[in-house]
């Protein structure tokens, strides 16, 4: 699926080009990965675990520099994972949703701050990994594997009861969502930045200059905000895995 | 767009290594900072909220053995007081007597002196009348 060839334009404005749906490929073994998306995020990747490390060398007891911010973070991710899972439960799944929110944050703006389009690849363009729905779905996936491992492991098989309570009129709704979750999930995160990835580069593309400024801080707020939104749903799903429909203390 | 292949497992391996790692690097380790910390600032308004309690029943204390310690002084000054009247009141007495008696004593030894000096006044008187009787006698 490509965009339609603006040629006229794209002799002078090589930046603006949209390659959706074009990449560059590697091949496995016999199975073929996009390789853009890995180069990426292991920059992502990279960027959290020096950053980490960095703040991490000499922890002192009142912080400074780059350890307060990195405090300050996990104190942010605690919080959320607290808020969704509940004082008593939310700790063995900070790791997990903290590093959902932060994989996802980082990603999305790095593809919205970074100028990946200044390095030639042979084929497709580097962006933000959150851009391609292998990567939304595989996150997705995860938290489904991560609800249902929570539920079993806190209920046994007394979790299946979640899908006939409080009536089983809504057994198949109940079996819908389990697949609604994490499509829904999916392709918000995919949709939002593959979508504002588009939208910057057609105003590039039709007005160079200042004009898709607006767009592209609306841009970083979408990310934020997605990422938010995605480790949010993550730990609201995991915590109705938890506590299944019957007992409502949320 | 929609474009699956080993993208997909292989990301979200990647993904599940990412959790491992920062988990390791970030998670454990300044979580362990926090914890201590929120612990280290709560013992430590502990022991302050236990000192402060105690040093403010200390005052508590001072002030009652302060009120005790002002009435006891009151006393003393008062016993020291009427102890001193006393012992003034009789030295004072006795000075009075004492002053009595040497006045009694110089009185009784003017009286005794001024008998002896009317006695000799008596002989004298005698005596110069007797000269003058004696004088107009021989002068007849």
């Amino acid at each position: 699926m490509m965009m339609p060839n603006f040629l006229i334009f794209s002799n002078f404005l090589s930046l603006a080009e949209l390659e959706v749906g074009r990449h560059f490929y590697w091949d496995l073994g016999g199975f073929s990965l996009h390789g853009q998306v890995f180069l990426t995020s292991w920059f992502v990747i990279g960027l959290l675990v020096i950053a980490t490390v960095l703040a991490g060398r000499d922890r002192k007891q009142i912080p400074t520099g780059l350890q307060n911010f990195m405090e300050y973070v996990l104190e942010f991710i605690r919080d959320l994972a607290k808020n969704q899972l509940g004082e008593k439960e939310y700790r063995p799944w900070v790791p997990f949703i903290g590093t959902l929110f932060l994989f996802i944050f980082v990603s999305n703006w790095s593809g919205a701050l970074i100028p990946w389009k200044f390095i030639e690849l042979p084929e497709g363009e580097l962006a933000a990994p959150t851009g391609d729905i292998n990567t939304t779905v595989a996150l997705a996936l995860l938290v489904s594997l991560a609800y249902f491992y929570a539920g079993f492991k806190k209920r046994g098989l007394g979790y299946f009861s979640k899908y006939v309570e409080p009536t089983p009129i809504l057994l198949p709704i109940a079996i819908l969502e389990d697949f609604t979750k994490p499509l829904s999930l999916s392709f918000r995160l995919f949709g939002n930045i593959l979508a504002d990835e588009l939208v910057v580069a057609v105003l590039v593309l039709l007005v160079p200059l200042f004009i898709p400024i607006p767009v592209m801080m609306l841009g970083l707020f979408t990310s934020a905000i997605q990422a938010l939104v995605f480790a949010t749903l993550a730990g609201a799903y995991i915590h109705e895995a938890l506590e299944g429909h019957g007992d409502d203390d949320h | 767009m929609f474009d699956f292949d080993a993208t997909l497992p292989l990301m979200a391996i990647q993904f599940l290594i990412l959790v491992v790692l920062l988990d390791k690097l970030f998670y454990t380790p300044f979580g362990k900072t926090l914890d201590d910390r929120s612990e280290y600032v709560r013992s430590r308004r502990l022991t302050a909220q236990e000192r402060l309690d105690s040093s403010k029943k200390l005052a508590e204390q001072y002030e009652a053995e302060l009120v005790d310690a002002r009435k006891e002084g009151q006393s003393i000054v008062a016993t020291a007081q009427a102890e001193a009247q006393k012992v003034a009141s009789a030295e004072i007495a006795e000075a009075q007597q004492v002053a009595q008696r040497q006045r009694e004593a110089a009185q009784q030894e003017i009286d005794q002196q001024k008998q002896t000096a009317m006695a000799a006044l008596d002989q004298q008187v005698d005596q110069l009348s007797n000269q003058i009787v004696e004088k107009l006698l021989t002068a007849a």
